[in-house]
């Protein structure tokens, strides 16, 4: 009898499909585990028993039917709460859609489900995806499972934390500035945030449209591929007119050598202040790694990225301000009752329904929007957003794909950071390649020697090279022991491997 | 207290000019699908069938543009003259109210799809007397010129003609006036929410209350030719607000400008423009300003109330929107839309004009609406042919002489006909053009025509409403009308040879209309003369 997280999500599926075991063995197990582990972490805010009861009931009568089953039968995956399901509530971690049931399912979650995964729950976010520690989250804090005195990062941290805990094999989250990339090097976990455009958008409650991308968190790589397959193998999404076509074999190009290719390194960036010892003593591994499987290394230059916080921090918030100015409790979410007009009721519930995060930015915004500033800050911010997206075309016109850390620090502890410009400087690494829109992932590399925490590489892609991107990943986990030996992926976190979810 | 007492509108518009701009929003009803989502445009259905969580701006939801609306949009810039603009963008505009359930419209930003166009507006008849004869300049200070019955050709500029999508429909309970504020219950019905609207502005070019009524047929005409909508302005699918303001005579200056809205047909437009202008004049005359200001039309009161000031200016925070690349239209996209353009009213008019030497209200009347235009030429073919085949050999009418009958047929009486097919149309106008029906049969013969599928020629038996022509069947009405009507037959033998008129009709009414007018007019002066 072995615990459901020793298993990847692709031995889940072989397993499933070659009758090691039922879907349905497997979605209880995960459930156990939630049972079990999540008092403590906190990871999700809603479970979903009888959804992921019924689609694994689905995938053994389709077995026992005699069906080809597809890639992700039978596996546990976890959605973040800003993702719509059917079944489910969607309440972006906030007061504000508090109760709010989701009236429709997003394509992202759907794609993943139509592959024959198992919905387990939602999981607990920054408030509409306003942070990096998921400390914003107005229901509760989500623990880090390596050390939870600790925050697993964010915004999409339960997703990370879930994962990391093996209370599930796969998690999707969306990234608008790191919200992928910084939680999965936070809780020592894979976590990939595509080009912009791959993963349709539609049904995820939006924060930055011109940002915000959906990608896949799991304990090895070729996890993440698996959910790259489904999530894309339909093709572009007629719903989301800002999804492309890009070529859906992931899982195939996985093992593709590194050798010959190039991996660019940014000094400039290694000088970044707030870069622990721990996480730069981890990228010169990766480096090792990748140059022992024949890739040569270069230096390039990404002079516009020291502006990238800047830019961001006008762009995101008026398309924050826009995006949430819908939520007025007039058809849906909070309302404010007993107002005697439609401008006080919607000010009310407003001002209540939002958390302080949530209203700094949709502040700041409408005043970066108003007429007279918007000249002054948003066009000088989309002239950096081409500077930015420039300086990658030339360096990518050098190098293959460009490592650097995904975050300068490992997780921080509840309330150490409470500076919100502080906490903003978390995102220094990873903020850029939404602006350019380029594929990312963060890769663990093992625990750092200082903190004894997960830390995280890295890796950077020309835009739509994410096929391509993820061999690297997979290179650099092959090159890489994380605890379980060269090129097993990151283990479940020690304090709650094997507790329940036995299988 | 006393409304002032307001001078006529010629009067003021002697003393100032009037400077008037429209903004014209008009649904594309032709289309089968909402602007950014695939629900189904629809006016009558019940409230809220038709919505998505895209229309209904649920959280997570996405707009798709609708390739058709950009082709609509296309069409309606080229008919326009405009500069079809290869790159564009859509623009969020913000404003807090439940009729846009995302609490923004997606609208367009600086540059719309279709820039800087002209329409040439004829305006003549009484609406050009409207304009002064001392006013003949146009917005570029160009003398205009007119024609010596007084019409003349206004180039009117277009600023521009930008795609967005339109709100809800909402409506207030319980309030006075129908207003939100004081309301006990506020209903909303979605299904209009997101219906393709594309908002033209013209250069305030126009002068006169008339102009920007005729300037509002004519484009009502030119998109119903195009096909892009219905442009009911009694619906709603068509809507118009006028900006206005006033300016000494021979002052370049412009003066403070009023909006005035609710104007839901020709009529209130023009109305509107005129209570305005008049009230704009009172208000100067009497040395108060103008303020800046949106103003209501009530009709029924014939007059314009303020609805808000500009005091509180909005702020929509405007920015491009996110969730919508910019639209790139490739030279192929423009051209396939301009091989695709119907023939458009005024082209069609010199076209009916010119081939079938019809007067000109005739063929500017028929070429209106593109589908009287359609039945009018089958007619014509129908009716030619059946023309030749019976007169072979014989001289039978000239071309020219049955296409003016068709078309006196289709101006004079079809309107009264809605369902009379084209060949019946032919059918009748060959009796006309044969002699064998009097124009006032013609009527009475349609009527019995309307709606079926029965041939003109044995109907027009059936009712024994032929034409009588005989010489012998007639000439006993001639003898009855001669030896009554002596008075007038002494004027005529007097030198007052027009009282033959008279006559006549006295001969038409005692044949109860059944006799050939032509003849009885031959038999009389004959009879007169000898």
């Amino acid at each position: 009898m072995a615990s459901l997280d020793q298993l990847s999500a692709s031995t889940i599926a072989r397993g499933v499909a070659a009758g090691d075991f039922s879907a349905t063995e497997v979605a209880r197990a995960s459930l156990d585990a939630v049972a079990a582990r999540d008092p403590k972490v906190q990871a999700f805010l809603e479970v979903s028993a009888d959804l992921a009861l019924t689609a694994a009931a689905s995938v053994d009568a389709a077995r026992a039917r005699g069906e080809a089953l597809p890639p992700l039968a039978g596996v546990p995956v976890a959605f973040k709460d800003n993702m719509q399901l059917v079944g489910t509530h969607t309440t972006c971690a906030s007061r504000m859609l508090e109760g709010y049931e989701s009236p429709f399912t997003a394509t992202c979650v759907r794609r993943v489900l139509d592959a024959g995964a198992v919905p387990v729950g939602k999981t607990n976010m920054d408030e509409f995806a306003f942070g990096s520690s998921t400390e914003s989250s107005a229901f509760h804090p989500t623990a880090n499972p390596w050390d939870t005195s600790r925050v697993p990062g964010g915004s999409s941290g339960g997703s990370a934390a879930a994962v990391a805990s093996g209370q599930v094999a796969l998690a999707l989250g969306s990234d608008t500035g790191g919200s992928i990339r910084q939680p999965a090097s936070f809780c020592g976990v894979v976590g990939l945030k595509p080009s912009y455009g791959v993963v349709s958008r539609y049904g995820v409650v939006a924060f930055g449209s011109s940002l915000d991308q959906v990608g896949p968190f799991g304990r090895r790589v070729e996890d993440v591929a698996l959910a790259m397959d489904a999530l894309t193998c339909a093709g572009r999404d007629p719903y989301d007119a800002t999804s492309q076509d890009c070529e859906p074999d992931f899982r195939a190009h996985l093992d593709d050598p590194v050798e010959g290719l190039t991996v660019g390194v940014v000094p400039e960036l290694m000088a970044t202040p707030g870069l622990t010892d721990e996480v730069r003593a981890g990228i010169a591994l990766a480096r090792a790694a990748l140059e022992s499987q024949g890739a040569r290394v270069v230096e390039v230059e990404l002079p516009s990225i020291a502006s990238a916080i800047a830019a961001y921090y006008v762009i995101a918030p008026c398309e924050a301000f826009s995006n949430l100015a819908r939520f007025d409790g007039v058809r849906y979410g909070r309302q404010q009752d007993g107002c005697s007009s439609l401008a006080r009721q919607t000010a009310l519930s407003r001002a209540r329904g939002f958390g302080q995060e949530a209203k700094r930015r949709q502040l700041l915004g409408a005043y970066l929007l108003s007429s007279g500033t918007y000249d002054k800050y948003y066009y000088p911010a989309q002239q950096v957003r081409t500077l930015i997206t420039r300086d990658y075309a030339r360096a990518f016109a050098r190098c293959d794909a460009i490592l650097m850390p995904a975050s300068p620090r490992t997780a921080f502890r509840f309330g150490e950071v409470s500076d919100p410009t502080q906490m903003y400087a978390a995102d220094a690494f990873t903020i850029s390649s939404n602006i350019a829109g380029n594929g990312s992932v963060s890769v663990p590399l093992g625990l750092g020697a200082d903190s004894g925490m997960p830390v995280s590489a890295q890796l950077q892609g020309p835009a739509f090279g994410d096929c391509r991107l993820l061999a690297f990943a997979r290179a650099l986990e092959r090159g890489v022991d994380c605890g379980l030996g060269l090129g097993k992926g990151a283990p479940v976190a020690p304090a709650f491997a094997g507790k329940g979810g036995d299988l | 207290m006393g409304e002032p007492k307001l001078r006529p509108l010629a009067d003021v518009l002697r003393d100032w000019e009037a400077v008037i701009g429209l903004e014209v929003h008009t649904e594309l009803t032709s289309l089968r699908t909402k602007m950014f989502c695939n629900c189904r445009l629809s006016h009558d259905d019940a409230p809220n069938t038709n919505v998505c969580p895209v229309c209904l701006g649920l959280p997570g939801a996405l707009p798709v543009p609708n390739r058709e609306a950009i082709r609509a949009i296309v069409m309606a810039g080229l008919a326009c003259g405009c500069q079809i603009q290869r790159r564009s963008m859509f623009y969020r505009k913000h404003y807090f109210y439940p009729d846009m359930a995302k609490n923004f419209q997606t609208t367009q930003g600086p540059v719309a799809f279709c820039m800087h166009g002209r329409l040439d507006l004829e305006v003549s008849g009484e609406g050009a007397a409207e304009r002064p004869a001392r006013a003949d300049a146009d917005a570029r200070g160009e003398a205009l010129a007119r024609s010596a019955d007084g019409s003349y050709v206004v180039p009117v500029r277009i600023l521009r003609i930008h795609m967005e999508e339109d709100a809800a429909k909402m409506v207030h309970a319980g309030g006075e006036e129908g207003r939100i504020d004081g309301a006990t219950e506020s209903f909303l019905d979605y299904n209009r929410c997101g219906t393709p609207l594309i908002e033209l502005v013209t250069e305030p070019d126009l002068r006169t209350p008339e102009e920007a009524r005729l300037f509002m047929e004519k484009l009502r005409r030119t998109f119903r030719t195009l096909g892009i909508s219905d442009c009911s302005l009694e619906s709603g699918s068509m809507r118009c607000d006028g900006n206005v303001s006033l300016r000494r005579r021979g002052s370049r200056e412009l003066g403070t400008k009023t909006e005035v809205k609710n104007l839901n047909s020709f009529k209130s437009l023009h109305d509107a423009l005129a209570f305005e202008i008049r009230r704009q004049a009172s208000l100067l005359e009497g040395g108060d300003p103008v303020r800046q200001e949106t103003r209501h039309w009530e009709p029924s009161r014939r007059r314009t109330i303020a609805m808000r000031g500009k005091e509180t200016a909005d702020d929509y925070r405007l920015f491009p929107d996110p969730d919508l690349a910019p639209f790139d239209l490739s030279d192929e996209f423009v051209e396939s839309v301009r091989s695709l353009m119907p023939e458009l009213p005024d082209a069609k008019r010199d076209r009916l004009q010119r081939q079938y030497g019809l007067k000109l209200h005739d063929a500017a009347q028929l070429a209106d609406d593109p589908d009287v235009s359609a039945r009018f030429e089958e007619a014509v073919a129908l009716a030619t042919e059946g023309e030749k085949r019976s007169a072979s050999g014989s001289a039978g009418a000239s071309a020219r002489g049955v296409a003016a009958t068709v078309a006196n047929v289709f101006v004079n009486l079809l309107p009264a006909f809605g369902a009379v097919t084209s060949a019946q149309a032919a059918g009748v106008s060959l009796l006309l053009v044969r002699d064998e029906l009097t124009f006032a049969q013609a009527r009475e013969l349609l009527a019995a025509l309307d709606g079926t599928d029965r041939d003109p020629e044995v109907a027009v038996d059936r009712l024994g409403l032929r034409q009588v022509s005989d010489v012998e069947a007639l000439d006993p009405v001639v003898n009855e009308v001669l030896t009554r009507c002596t008075e007038q037959v002494a004027q005529y033998r007097d030198g007052n040879v027009k009282v033959i008129g008279y006559l006549v009709g006295q001969c038409m009414r005692a044949s109860s209309g059944s006799g050939n007018p032509k003849l009885f007019r031959k038999m009389l002066a004959e009879r007169l003369d000898s």
